[in-house]
């Protein structure tokens, strides 16, 4: 088989894999969800950009719209970065395996790399840049300045995706990589926020109108950026796949902690030392509570050290996310995790009752973590002891009851511990997860607005007492539920584990 | 506790797993479940304990003052042990975390949980007990005698066991019938076991079913070891 034929079958392969995942094979309506959201963010970011073209045509005198755009330019490319973390794979688990048949492992390399490049997924922006460019540059520079402005976004947007899959590569070798693309992109974002004037400004602009007027310095320099990563990556990802075939069996734990003091309280507290070891032991686990931890503390110092985020809408936002950010990173899939022991849980009587409870009271205690983050923003007056008050117990008694029902109905076995992980999560758990984050914040202000200050919190407060007083009987009828489903629900748990 | 299978059918599209009208699985019975790959085995024990929907039919638990059907209460699970695969496994612990863990739901005190430690002690051949490896770095044989102990720790009076040979060293494949068949004589557990070793079968099984696409067309007894020779011709072993 010559190379070209070999290059479009190991495509052809890997459009299968997506295509033929057991979660989307048999649900039409998922299908139809993803083309749903697929449509409606493409929606919204052409919306977005006619906005900003209309916007910022009006708004700064004398200059372009699209060097006001091209200086926030950073923006887009951090964003872009981290929202691969929840669609992008990695190479090196793609190859796996072809790993032992007869095809050169640097073909194979070169064919993902140039795959990912190449990817579709790079263009999707495109649904922001054209509308914005066609009102921006088209019409009033010319349709060639705008393809060139395009091309240099599609490139900046590949050399993007390869930093990403370096340092997704580096944070699969140890969590502790996190903080090289972290740091980076803290460093930036202080950089861009904290002078009076932005002096990242400049060299965006410039750059991107070297693309807008085809010069060649700006291609060339962001041609060489990809061929580098391009190498960089090669040379990661080859031995990632050596790594991967030749899997060195796992050392001993070091310490194996035991959580006596958990013992008093019977099952459940069996329960919660599976929660505590689960996070402990997982890196899939470990990584997103990190992850959470990460952001929550990022926001709350940006919102610290910067005036950008003294919006009420920002404060609340921030109020919210810190409290719900860690519950909700697993509890949206809740019992995903659990999908890969399902059939020795479903074994035992009401053991998913005992791990339902558990998983509340875990969750309950994380929400101590948050006051100690926000503590800062209370301190200096940027946000209200009683938001906080009212947002834990709200969290406590109505939003986690909420996503508590995911468990009704998740069925999707997660894998808890893969050096390499794919999508964590399908869409209608991600939908769920938008709506938890932005909804309250829509109750408060409305409960604000009629009770006023801080009674709207006490409210909120309120409802959440309400919901934690009560948490055995929903916690039951979220059990009685699970257990009505539980037929469709190992089915898919099953269906889903190694796929 | 009497298992009694009546009418059970199950279907994958068009393939029929399992179709069995009658079967009764005394009390204090260890039946052997045999079959080529496909025969309906591992989905026959997923069925009794309830972990698929049956298209038709029931299994019920029939013991002293109790006749339940399996699908309706979880009851019976208080006195059932089984091991089918790894998904009957938490494989983020270590054995001992496992073990202490199966100890503590069913009651179980430290003490009686040593006991029972002891009496695995040859058959885990210092490769699980104190040992702090996580079960998923286990080998596929230790893995499974994670799940055979776990299975039989809480003093089952129904033991369900699929393949309980695979993977095992020689060694271990004859601790394992030796500890199966005092258990039964012991406590008088209802046994079930599925395995495609025909002489491990014969020798620890009073009967012996043999399953053909889904469907019972043999029940064989046993007691004399008589079902060697039946098993043999019908998988041609000797052809």
């Amino acid at each position: 088989m010559n190379s070209y034929r070999l290059y479009k079958l190991i495509c052809k392969n890997a459009d299968l894999k997506e295509n033929r995942h057991p979660m989307l094979d048999k649900n039409r309506f998922m299908k139809f969800l993803m083309a749903f959201m697929w449509l409606y963010y493409a929606a919204i970011l052409i919306f977005m950009g006619v906005v900003m073209a209309l916007g910022m045509k009006d708004s700064y005198n004398g200059v372009a719209a699209f060097h006001v755009f091209d200086g926030g330019m950073l923006w887009l490319l951090i964003l872009d970065f981290w929202f691969r973390f929840v669609l992008q794979e990695t190479p090196a688990q793609q190859a796996q395996p072809y790993a032992l048949l007869p095809i050169r492992r640097s073909f194979l390399m070169n064919v993902y790399l140039t795959r990912s490049g190449l990817a579709l997924g790079n263009l999707y922006w495109g649904f922001l840049l054209v509308p914005f460019g066609l009102i921006a540059i088209a019409f009033p520079v010319g349709w060639g300045a705008l393809i060139g402005w395009l091309l240099g976004w599609w490139l900046l947007l590949v050399a993007n995706g390869y930093a990403y899959l370096f340092c997704r590569a580096l944070i699969l070798k140890h969590l502790a990589w996190t903080l090289l693309p972290a740091a980076i992109h803290g460093a930036l974002i202080a950089i861009m926020l904290l002078p009076d004037k932005n002096p990242l400004d400049m060299p965006c602009t410039l750059l991107m109108y070297g693309f807008l007027k085809w010069k060649l310095m700006p291609f060339l320099c962001v041609a060489a950026l990809i061929a580098f990563l391009y190498w960089a990556n090669y040379k990661l990802q080859m031995s990632m796949v050596h790594d991967e075939v030749g899997k060195k069996e796992e050392k001993e734990i070091k310490h194996a902690t035991q959580f006596n003091f958990l013992n008093r309280y019977g099952r459940i507290g069996e329960y919660l030392k599976l929660e505590v070891k689960q996070r402990m032991r997982n890196k899939t686990v470990k990584m997103s509570f990190f992850v959470g931890l990460g952001f929550m503390i990022v926001l709350s110092a940006l919102s610290y050290f910067t005036p950008a985020y003294d919006t009420g809408f920002m404060r609340s936002f921030i109020c919210l996310y810190n409290y719900i950010v860690l519950g909700m990173m697993t509890l949206v899939t809740i019992m995903c995790y659990e999908g890969n022991y399902i059939d020795g849980l479903m074994s035992r009587r009401e053991s998913i009752l005992q791990l339902l409870k558990a998983k509340y009271y875990f969750n309950i205690l994380l929400l101590f973590i948050p006051p100690i983050i926000l503590l800062p923003l209370m301190i200096v007056g940027k946000m209200s002891v009683w938001m906080n008050v009212g947002y834990f117990f709200f969290t406590a008694g109505v939003l986690y009851p909420l996503l508590f029902q995911m468990a009704v109905y998740n069925n999707n076995t997660l894998p808890m511990n893969t050096k390499i992980t794919s999508k964590q999560g399908n869409t209608a758990q991600q939908i769920v997860a938008m709506l938890i984050l932005f909804l309250p914040i829509g109750l408060e202000k409305a409960a604000t607005a009629l009770l006023g200050n801080p009674w709207g919190y006490i409210f909120l407060a309120v409802l959440g007492i309400a919901g934690i007083a009560t948490h055995q009987l929903w916690l039951r009828n979220v059990y009685q539920r699970f257990m009505a489903r539980r037929y469709k629900n190992m089915e898919g748990f099953r269906a889903s584990r190694n796929s | 506790m009497e298992i009694i299978i009546k009418d059970l059918k199950k279907t994958f599209g068009e393939k029929v797993a399992v179709d069995i009208a009658n079967l009764t699985i005394h009390s204090g019975e260890m039946l052997g479940l045999v079959g080529n790959n496909g025969a309906g085995k591992s989905t026959l024990f997923r069925l009794i304990l309830d972990l698929i929907k049956a298209d038709t039919g029931t299994v019920r638990m029939y013991g002293l003052n109790i006749d339940i059907n399996v699908a309706e209460t979880e009851v019976w699970k208080d006195w059932t042990g089984a091991f089918v695969d790894e998904s009957f496994l938490i494989d983020y612990l270590t054995p001992d975390e496992y073990f202490q863990f199966i100890a503590r739901l069913t009651d179980t005190t430290d003490e009686q949980l040593q006991e029972f430690l002891a009496k695995f002690q040859h058959f885990m051949a210092d490769e699980l007990a104190g040992q702090k490896k996580l079960i998923r770095t286990l080998s596929a044989g230790n893995k499974q005698k994670v799940g055979i102990m776990a299975a039989m720790l809480l003093r089952p009076q129904v033991l369900i066991l699929d393949e309980p040979f695979n993977f095992l060293d020689p060694s271990s494949q004859n601790a394992i019938k030796h500890l199966l068949q005092k258990y039964n004589e012991e406590t008088g557990a209802t046994i079930l076991i599925s395995s495609h070793n025909l002489q491990h079968t014969v020798d620890i099984c009073k009967r012996i079913v043999l399953l053909e696409h889904g469907k019972l067309i043999h029940d064989i007894e046993n007691s004399e070891k008589q079902a060697l020779s039946i098993l043999e011709n019908y998988f041609e072993i000797n052809d």
